[in-house]
């Protein structure tokens, strides 16, 4: 970027508000990136933390056979919010709103986002949706699961058009963050941050980020009309007046494919800047994972039919869908042998997060195989429906996903705090998870293979020995995670002191103090090369002053 | 980068105005853009939603329903088109600093934008008092057509209640020859919604 | 380059050591998915002559997913124990600096490439086989209601709602669709399921080849009770058995249709209709609720299309063959059914003639 060569210099890099000083300003309706990024942290997590209180409901009533802890009614009902509050309130926005805004903005070298407002607007709507959300328990929450297929969905009680509007509102707040991601990333690169120079974490937001924006819409519009057919009666999806219950199929899985990918492309870049570091190793194969990205990203929107084997598309219309479905292991195999080639060679630190990282590649690989049986069409005629779906998706969700935002989580918390998490509780931590995750979901493969159908409250009692098996384990990974909370609450105020880089870490986010100052750089590097070459100086120039005292930029006065 | 070859192309180079407005153009346009794809696709989900039904083997119109009344529509069409292209020579007149020619020109957009919109009003009075086709009664017919037509007449009224804003904010001074992206995207967004018109007419009327 | 306190690039023999193993238990694991009698642990018999294929395929599958997660997880393992840093190491140790190797690279793109390709011929022949419609089987039509199936056969008024018997070896086309949401119809033992969609039809096709009572389960959520839809049966019988079921059925129900007003027998003179004027009333009158459009199209009531020359609905809804004298009367006299209520001659305001008019259109529409 030839700022230097622009006639008057003095463009967005070097225009610097001021802090603002009030603590409504700065933490509340802020509109700094790192705050912004913070607030979807924990807000994702107060959320992770219900939704997986109602995740213990499912497995505490699946202890028995005959249930009984809850009424088949609240069981519809809990896991119905339970998977949408996972997907839309806690690894979306962890991962895009939460990691994205934290992260990417420092890592090419930016003051902030493109559009500082819209992401403060972004946030705010989040948290508001899931109040709605959750206040659909209080009208009778929607029954239907987070797919809420039409009609049984049209049939539902008054809080499936909550659950509907919430949606809605979750996703306007994705569009607008995919926008705000995609002109930053375009835009906003420091000098010399060249596309092939650009951290992987970015090029996982940049894939996604178009995702954000696409998906979410169409989305929006399933979600409108279905709205608009249980208040107001207009028909699309009710087959008694004509409209088709399988349109709604297609238009939500339109979205709701892509949005998979949405929920695993971020938690890649995690990996690919985690799995580097800890190796002291360049990445395997740079271009090839960021260029699969994008592939996946693309090709994530011409599978979504797999998810309606059964429902009566013509037959001769599945097949492409399953043959591109197939297609995705190809990119997604070169993402994962890659990362494994990064580890051959190195010199590996167990920290926490590269546990949890090294914990992805065995979870994620496990569940996305799974996912290329699912997609052959003789044996999804078998599976769709089972737990061995459920055993799929929670491999990538939980495998995936979830400890890609745990990994994340000790990997960057030093520079959200300036505090380091115990690595002690973090590594009972992983290991309670890991143990405990297998537990849970691995049985529910074979659950699925003998014939037991999902959203079930009561079941056949020849499954109850594995579902107890695991009901026990997830008791098992839940204490895990209560490790992990605590572990937040306690290093929080008596961490170690963390330093600007503790894990000699070479993107750019960790030259800079810990937790940044306000505008993040004091004078806008420059960059001459990738992040990951362990055997080379540093590839920024302009950073002397980043760790000095030396007096923060001017800032451009009240406009 | 993009922010350096702006910087080349014509008035702008002559240093009149600052690096952080070109700049933050830049942001905003690219921003206004992606806005206007995913309202693109919002659009396109519904119809494909249209198009899905209307596939759906029942005959169109459904039995009951008569053909909508092409020509109506089409005079209808000329005015939004004769509009969008008032907002082309509107902005063209700013850049050269024709401004009364610009207000004028506005001004126009906004009368034959309005007069879509009463064409549309008439045509919605008419389809349900007359022909007794509503939103809600007359099965996947009322129901994509309304939301459809309904969901572009609200972006139409949105375009006239934003052009109006731009014609009070330019007369106030808030725009100069240099400064103008607000007029950039009142026009960008103004075509676009022409755009969608044309998709519309054709799946509607034409098909 | 500098290679600052770097190692070489070289792969060591522990590496070729390990790959062998990895190789071994990948074997082995091949083997086991081939030799163990997974889905006799399971419970889940074949009932059908697709269960096989689609068994043949899980096993690869298994198999071969098995095999490469082996090495995946193998050599991450392997790694995570070789190259950790040890407390002889300096701090600032470091990696050795590779940064790609285009033939590696080549090749785990090439080999899971060729991988699809495999996996995508093999699903594919066995998809062909699975929705392969037999040319003169068996039609059974099965609806899903809030919680419980109903069946209807050939010549059987009525429908039967407890077990659902078929004969082996006899080709089966099974139609499916719904009274009221979606609900599923998934028989474990014959590896294959489909939605019951209101509004709309949709098919399965096998040929029993187990003698056996099997589960019928959904496995689309359809309500409160979703999870006690799993109680109604599949029965295969041998053919003798089969007969006398139906039969017992179709004298059971012929007493109870007496009890109800025959919709067989309409009083009209089918002779005198008149194609042109039957299309012209069809459109005027008929076309809110059905399509001229195949069975399975459903709008209100079902497609008419070929109602009369289908052969693979060679009923009517009703249960009286599909011949214009049942045709009309049901015209005449209404039926209600699974799919809602087709009106009766008064309510459509249909004369003899228009009855008999309308019946000679649709017996030219095939
Ligand atoms: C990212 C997404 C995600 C995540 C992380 C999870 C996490 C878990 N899920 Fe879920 N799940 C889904 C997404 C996810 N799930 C989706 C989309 C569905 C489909 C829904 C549908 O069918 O519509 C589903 C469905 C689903 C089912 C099937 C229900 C059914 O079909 O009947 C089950 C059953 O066991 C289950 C279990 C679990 C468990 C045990 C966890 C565990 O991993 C949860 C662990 C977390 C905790 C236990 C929280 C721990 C914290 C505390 C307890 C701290 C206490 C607080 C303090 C003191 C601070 N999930
Ligand atoms: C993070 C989320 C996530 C991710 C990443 C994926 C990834 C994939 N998913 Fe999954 N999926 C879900 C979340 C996800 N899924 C959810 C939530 C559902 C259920 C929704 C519901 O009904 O409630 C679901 C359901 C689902 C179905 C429908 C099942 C059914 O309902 O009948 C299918 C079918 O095709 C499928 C397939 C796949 C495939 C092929 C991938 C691929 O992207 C995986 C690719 C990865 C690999 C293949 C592993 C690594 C590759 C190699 C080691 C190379 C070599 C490998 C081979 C050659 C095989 N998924
Ligand atoms: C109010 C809606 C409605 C109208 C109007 C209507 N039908 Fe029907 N019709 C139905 C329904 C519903 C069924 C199926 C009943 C069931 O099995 O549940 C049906 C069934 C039939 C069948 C039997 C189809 C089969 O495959 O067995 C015939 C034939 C038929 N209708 C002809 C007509 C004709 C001709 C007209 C015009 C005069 C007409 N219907 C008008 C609703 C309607
Ligand atoms: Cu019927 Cu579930
Ligand atoms: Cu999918």
């Amino acid at each position: 970027m030839a700022i230097a060569a622009a006639p008057h210099g003095g463009g967005i890099a070097d225009h610097i508000h001021p802090e603002p000083q009030s603590f409504v300003r700065r933490y509340v309706f802020s509109i700094d990136h790192k705050i912004i990024g913070i607030q979807y942290i924990i807000t994702g997590f107060v959320f992770f933390v219900l939704a997986g209180l109602l995740a213990e409901t499912i497995r505490i009533q699946l202890m028995h056979a005959n249930g009984g802890f809850v009424s088949p009614q609240t069981y519809n009902e809990v896991y119905s919010i339970h998977g949408s509050t996972m997907v839309w309130l806690v690894v979306i926005p962890l991962l895009t709103g939460g990691f994205g805004n934290l992260v990417f903005p420092l890592q090419i070298g930016a003051r902030d986002v493109a559009f500082p407002w819209l992401n403060m607007l972004s946030y705010w709507i989040f948290p508001i949706a899931g109040l709605m959300l959750f206040s659909s328990f209080l009208m009778g929450a929607p029954t239907a699961g987070w797919t809420e297929y039409p009609p049984i969905s049209l049939e539902g009680q008054a809080g499936t058009s909550m659950w509907a509007a919430a949606i809605f509102l979750v996703g306007v707040s994705s569009t607008l963050t995919g926008i705000n991601f995609v002109v930053t990333i375009m835009k906003m690169r420091a000098p010399g941050m060249t596309f092939t120079r650009m951290p992987l974490f970015c090029w996982g937001q940049f894939a996604t980020a178009p995702l954000l924006m696409i998906a979410t819409t169409a989305l929006a519009a399933a979600l409108a009309a279905l709205f608009m057919e249980r208040q107001f009666g207009v028909p699309f999806f009710d087959p008694t007046k004509g409209g088709s219950p399988v349109l709604w199929q297609h238009m939500f899985w339109f979205y709701s494919h892509p949005a998979v990918y949405i929920m695993i492309l971020p938690a890649f870049g995690i990996v690919s800047e985690v799995l580097p570091t800890f190796s002291r190793k360049p990445i395997f194969g740079y271009k090839l994972i960021a260029f699969s990205s994008m592939a996946i990203a693309l090709a994530g929107f011409m599978v979504w039919a797999h998810h309606m084997f059964t429902s009566g598309l013509a037959p001769y219309l599945q097949l492409p869908f399953m043959v591109i479905t197939f297609v995705i292991a190809v990119p997604t195999g070169i993402k994962i042998f890659s990362w494994t080639a990064t580890l051959w060679g190195g010199k590996i630190h167990y920290t926490t997060a590269m546990l949890f990282a090294m914990g992805f590649l065995v979870l994620f690989t496990l569940g996305g195989i799974t996912g290329i049986f699912l997609a052959a069409i003789p044996f999804d005629l078998h599976l769709h429906g089972t737990y061995f779906v459920v055993a799929h998706f929670h491999y990538v969700l939980v495998g995936g996903s979830l400890m890609g935002i745990f990994s994340g989580m000790y990997y960057w918390f030093p520079k959200m705090s300036g505090r380091l998490l115990s690595e002690k509780l973090g590594k009972w931590h992983f290991w309670l998870f890991f143990i405990g995750f297998n537990g849970t979901f691995l049985p529910m493969h074979w659950l699925g293979l003998e014939g037991m159908p999902r959203w079930v409250s009561t079941y056949d009692p020849q499954f109850q020995f594995w579902n107890q098996f695991a009901s026990i384990s997830s008791f098992v990974m839940t204490a895990g995670i209560l490790l992990f909370f605590a572990n937040i609450l306690y290093s929080i105020r008596f961490g170690k002191v963390a330093g600007a880089n503790p894990w000699g870490a070479r993107t750019l986010e960790w030259q800079i103090p810990s937790p940044p100052h306000y505008y993040n750089f004091k004078h806008i590097p420059t960059v001459y090369g990738l992040p990951y070459d362990f055997s080379q100086p540093l590839p920024y120039r302009g950073l002397e002053d980043e760790l000095n005292d030396t007096p923060p930029p001017v800032a451009a006065g009240a406009h | 980068m993009a922010v350096a070859s702006i910087t080349q192309g014509g008035h702008d180079s002559h240093g009149e105005i600052d690096q952080l407005y070109i700049e933050t153009r830049e942001l905003r346009l690219q921003g206004f853009l992606l806005f206007l794809v995913s309202d693109c696709v919002l659009f396109s989900s519904f119809i494909f939603a249209y198009l899905y039904l209307r596939n759906s083997g029942q005959g169109w119109p459904p039995a009951g329903i008569n053909r909508l009344d092409v020509a109506f529509a089409a005079v209808n069409s000329v005015v939004l088109f004769g509009s969008g292209a008032t907002m082309h020579y509107a902005l063209e007149n700013w850049k050269h600093g024709n401004f009364m020619k610009f207000a004028w020109m506005l001004i126009f957009t906004i009368v034959l934008g309005v007069g879509f919109l009463c064409g549309q009003g008439y045509e919605y009075t008419n389809l349900i008092f007359h022909d007794h086709v509503s939103w809600w009664g007359s099965g996947i017919f009322g129901a994509s057509f309304f939301t459809l037509t309904g969901m572009h007449g609200f972006h139409v009224f949105v375009g006239v209640c934003y052009l109006t804003v731009l014609l009070l904010q330019s007369a106030g001074g808030v725009y100069t020859k240099d400064k103008y992206f607000g007029l950039t995207a009142g026009t960008l967004y103004w075509h676009f919604v022409d755009v969608i018109w044309v998709v519309l007419f054709s799946i509607f009327y034409l098909l | 380059m500098v290679e600052k306190n770097a190692p070489a690039v070289r792969l060591g023999r522990g590496f070729w050591i390990v790959t062998a193993v990895l190789a071994i238990l990948a074997i082995a694991s091949i083997v086991f998915w081939y030799v163990a009698p997974i889905y006799r642990w399971m419970h889940l018999p074949v009932a059908i002559a697709t269960a096989k294929q689609v068994d043949q395929l899980s096993r690869f599958m298994l198999a071969t997913g098995s095999a490469l997660y082996i090495f995946v997880v193998g050599y991450i393992v392997y790694f995570a124990i070789a190259f950790r840093v040890r407390k002889s190491d300096p701090p600032d140790a470091i990696g050795i600096q590779i940064h790609d190797n285009h033939k590696l690279e080549f090749w785990w793109t090439v080999i899971p490439a060729a991988f699809v390709v495999l996996l995508s011929v093999l699903s594919i022949k066995i998809w062909y086989e699975i929705t392969l419609a037999p040319s003169n089987g068996l039609v059974v039509e099965a609806i899903g209601h809030k919680w419980y199936y109903t069946f209807r056969y050939p010549q059987v008024n009525g429908e039967i709602t407890n077990a659902m018997h078929l004969p082996i070896g006899v080709p089966v086309t099974l139609n499916l669709t719904s009274a009221d949401v979606i609900h599923s119809f998934w028989v474990p033992a014959m590896r294959l399921k489909n939605d019951m969609v209101p509004g709309l039809v949709t098919q399965i096709h096998f040929t029993p080849t187990r003698i056996g009572t099997y589960q019928i389960i959904c496995t689309q959520f359809c309500g409160i009770d979703h999870s006690l839809m799993h109680q109604q049966r599949f029965v295969i019988d041998s053919q003798a058995n089969y007969q006398k079921w139906y039969h017992a059925w179709q004298v059971k129900n012929a007493k109870v249709s007496n009890a109800l007003p025959s919709t067989s027998g309409a009083s009209v003179n089918l002779a005198a209709g008149d194609v042109a004027a039957g299309k012209a009333l069809f459109a005027q009158k008929c076309t809110a609720c059905h399509a001229m459009a195949p069975f399975t199209t459903v709008k209100y009531g079902p497609g008419l299309l070929d109602v009369l020359h289908d052969p693979t609905h060679p009923n009517l809804v009703n249960g009286q063959p599909a011949n214009p004298a049942d045709a009309a009367a049901i015209l005449e006299k209404g039926y209600t059914g699974t799919m809602g209520s087709m009106p009766n001659a008064v309510t459509n305001g249909l004369s003899s003639q228009d009855i008999a008019n309308l019946v000679a259109y649709l017996n030219s529409m095939k």
